[in-house]
């Protein structure tokens, strides 16, 4: 009798185990890992912001891990690998990184890193994603890396436009540029709006196009150029140490024509390197991307978000702006070919498929970018382009303009 | 020194490079790891390999023209983007193969170099060194500036793969095959030039070029041919970079690049072949080890956090540099040699 009722209850309970694990949710019976690999530079030229960056995106993959991976069953596992921002560091990872993570995506950094692996990643079939503005040189079609905003040109040309508007009348906008030879990607960026000047002549005309060396001490006789030009903007996409050696400049000559920045060199960095944000008064930086002012915006409540629940610790300025897109754009893509392929067997052609199969809307990454549609035919989308425009007031970064149109740049 | 009982009976046995049958067994044993490689290691050696050769091959020709010629190059960079870009417009405007490509980038770099060489007739030590320099901002500036269709300006120039009757180098494996043969060859020119009347050539200027004038050398030439031959090896490196990334842009050939090559043949050891070869081994298996190492310190270390960690370790890959110049400023090689020759003559001291 004793023996039969033990029989009975281990009978019970066996059949009750069995009950609950069917009655689990089916994530906690099969969550689906995928890699991505995020190529950092801590030790080279980006030492200085890259904490800030990577905290940025590494944030909204742990966002996106415990909220929507957790509804999908899926989880992103990221690991950052340190190319000192050298092409030939980058050439000899990325067979380890292929053989050891097996990404679905590379969450990329910059020039080294295109230069390193345009012709790889087609061949490997995995996709990167970049945070930052495109160049004229990546501008081809099938490509395998993708940027969120258009070409650097794309968006000083869109931010001239605005400026011509706000001004009124008919004529164009006297504009100067400063660039350096020192990186062909400053060259790349003075070299598609001479082109767009070029072709608009009613919009823009092009009164000066000063190359200097990449850390200038002494601009003063360069802006006397410029001033007798009588530029109305001056565009300087390069760095931080131009924008101070051209702000001093122009205070030289008694002159206060704006100058227009980009995110990496822009208000809070310059105005850092000049002393403080009321030196840079009136000035603007544009870029396809939200602007990290104080207003309350959609993607600052997001950011706060991620710092009161997602360990995010970095301040709320524009490099975190650009790591927190950069991230947004991966996990929205990834989102989206989860959904088109569900959540088993995701490779990076997958990925990429799902980055043409339709947009990626402002309110996926919560208004950190415009609603992106991209197509094969470029690594950034060519239509429905918008930047957004921050100026300094009364010291502090506000927001002057959003969703300001970019005009139709042709390839240089 | 050789060991004890080996003693050369014939010029033809003194001039071996290999004097003992220990060295022939070291090399045959080494060349044949290295090309069983592929099939032992991983595709992240192989790629490392892949850049040590293509380093190698830069830093022996700045070991002939800066250890062995005495002539300071701190424009290596420049004489390999030289190389790079030659190889890429050929293989991409015409569609020649390797064969052609690849020595045609050594000859365009040496002619580059050349013209550098020619200053040196006239001046040395630290005005040498700006004119290499000068070489670094010339071609920089010569790239950006003229026409984009000549040498794809500030958009680079995009370079199909490697190809030799109809087999083509693409892959971490076959490109390591082709850099192989490339190295070896470019290795076994170097210690022949080295021990010709060239590199004695070489030597006598660099250790006094008035008196190797007074022994009947051209002195003029021997520094303008240093430079030729230092840049015809950087062209063909430049070449091998072109084939692996791919892409060339002027910002991959910096003052920077060249200075790490000269930090290779420091670290090794100046007018030594090898120890060129052991200096590029050092120098990279330190980046590498740091890249590695790096992520998974930040990973396990997390309270650290990132940034500390891999600025730390690029401090360490200074330090092991800095280390090197004070504990050992001749190189490893000399200390090699101290060591050689200590185990044999034991157990006498000298």
């Amino acid at each position: 009798m004793t023996f039969q009722t033990k029989q009975g209850l281990r009978g019970l309970l066996a059949a009750c185990a069995i009950a609950v694990a069917a009655s689990m949710p089916l994530k906690a019976q099969a969550e689906t890992t995928y890699n991505l690999a995020l190529l950092s530079d801590f030790s080279g030229p980006y030492a200085d912001i890259m904490p800030v960056l990577a905290g940025g995106r590494e944030a909204v993959f742990t966002w996106w891990n415990e909220t929507r991976g957790k509804e999908l069953g899926v989880s992103l596992n990221y690991k950052n690998y340190e190319t000192r921002y050298d092409a030939a560091q980058v050439a000899s990872l990325w067979p380890g990184i292929k053989s050891e993570l097996d990404p679905i995506a590379v969450v990329g950094l910059g020039g080294p890193d295109v230069a390193a692996l345009s012709e790889r990643l087609p061949e490997d079939k995995i996709p990167m994603f970049m945070a930052t503005a495109s160049y004229g040189f990546a501008w081809k079609p099938d490509s395998w890396i993708f940027n969120p905003r258009p070409t650097y040109s794309h968006e000083s040309a869109g931010f001239l436009n605005w400026m011509r508007e706000q001004r009124g009348g008919d004529g164009p906008l006297k504009v100067a540029i400063l660039a350096s030879e020192a990186s062909p990607a400053y060259v790349d960026m003075a070299k598609g709006l001479e082109l767009y000047a070029e072709e608009h002549p009613e919009e823009i005309d092009l009164v000066e196009v000063i190359y200097t060396e990449v850390q200038p001490t002494d601009l003063t006789g360069q802006m006397r150029r410029v001033v007798r030009a009588r530029a109305e903007a001056l565009v300087i996409q390069t760095n931080t140490s131009i924008v101070v050696a051209a702000k001093r400049g122009l205070q030289a000559n008694g002159s206060s024509i704006p100058i227009m920045m980009s995110s990496h060199n822009g208000l809070p960095a310059s105005g850092g390197a000049l002393g403080g944000l009321d030196q840079l008064e009136g000035d603007f930086e544009a870029y396809g991307m939200a602007i990290a002012a104080d207003e309350d915006t959609p993607a600052r409540q997001f950011y706060e978000t991620l710092v009161a629940d997602h360990e995010l610790k970095a301040p709320w300025n524009v490099v975190t702006a650009m790591g927190v897109s950069q991230g947004l754009f991966v996990v929205t893509v990834i989102d989206h070919a989860i959904e088109a392929n569900g959540a088993e067997g995701l490779t990076g052609e997958m990925v990429r498929e799902a980055l043409f199969a339709g947009p990626i809307t402002t309110e996926e990454t919560h208004g950190f970018l415009p609603s992106l549609t991209f197509t094969p035919d470029a690594p950034f989308p060519l239509e429905g382009l918008k930047v957004n425009v921050g100026t300094v007031k009364d010291g502090k970064i506000t927001i002057e303009a959003t969703g300001v149109d970019v005009p139709d740049v042709q390839k240089w | 020194m050789d060991p004890s009982g080996i003693f050369p009976t014939s010029y033809r046995s003194d001039r071996r490079i290999i004097r003992t049958r220990w060295q022939v067994l070291a090399l045959v044993l080494f060349m044949a790891l290295l090309l069983l490689a592929p099939y032992l290691v991983s595709g992240r050696i192989i790629a490392i390999l892949n850049m040590m050769m293509i380093s190698a091959v830069i830093a022996v020709g700045l070991q002939i023209c800066t250890g062995y010629a005495g002539q300071i190059n701190l424009g290596q960079a420049a004489f390999m983007g030289v190389g790079a870009y030659t190889a890429s417009i050929l293989a991409s405007k015409t569609g020649l193969t390797i064969l052609l490509t690849i020595p045609l980038a050594g000859l365009s770099a040496a002619l580059f170099g050349f013209l550098f060489g020619l200053t040196a007739a006239r001046i040395k030590g630290f005005y040498l060194a700006l004119t290499t320099i000068a070489a670094q901002f010339l071609f920089h500036f010569a790239v950006l500036n003229l026409p984009s269709t000549w040498m794809g300006g500030s958009n680079g120039i995009t370079v199909p793969p490697a190809e030799l009757f109809g087999l083509r180098f693409v892959g971490e494996t076959a490109q390591f095959y082709m850099n192989f043969a490339v190295t070896a060859i470019m290795v076994a020119g170097a210690f022949g030039i080295v021990r010709s009347r060239f590199g004695r050539a070489f030597v006598a200027v660099r250790d006094d070029d008035v008196a190797a004038g007074i022994m009947g050398i051209n002195v003029a030439a021997t520094k303008a041919n240093a430079f030729l031959i230092g840049a015809f090896y950087a062209g063909v490196g430049g070449a091998l970079w072109a084939y692996l990334i791919r892409f060339v842009g002027v910002d991959q050939f910096t003052l920077f690049h060249s200075i790490f090559f000269v930090a290779m043949i420091i670290v090794g050891g100046m007018g030594s072949i090898v120890g060129a070869l052991v200096g590029v081994f050092i120098i990279r298996i330190i980046q590498e080890i740091i890249a590695t190492v790096g992520p998974n310190i930040a990973d396990s270390v997390s309270f650290l956090g990132g940034d500390i960690v891999f600025a730390g370790m690029n401090v360490v890959l200074g330090g092991v540099i800095a280390l090197f110049m004070i504990l050992e400023p001749k190189g490893l090689m000399h200390r090699w040699n101290i060591m050689k020759s200590s185990y044999r003559i034991w157990p006498f001291p000298y």
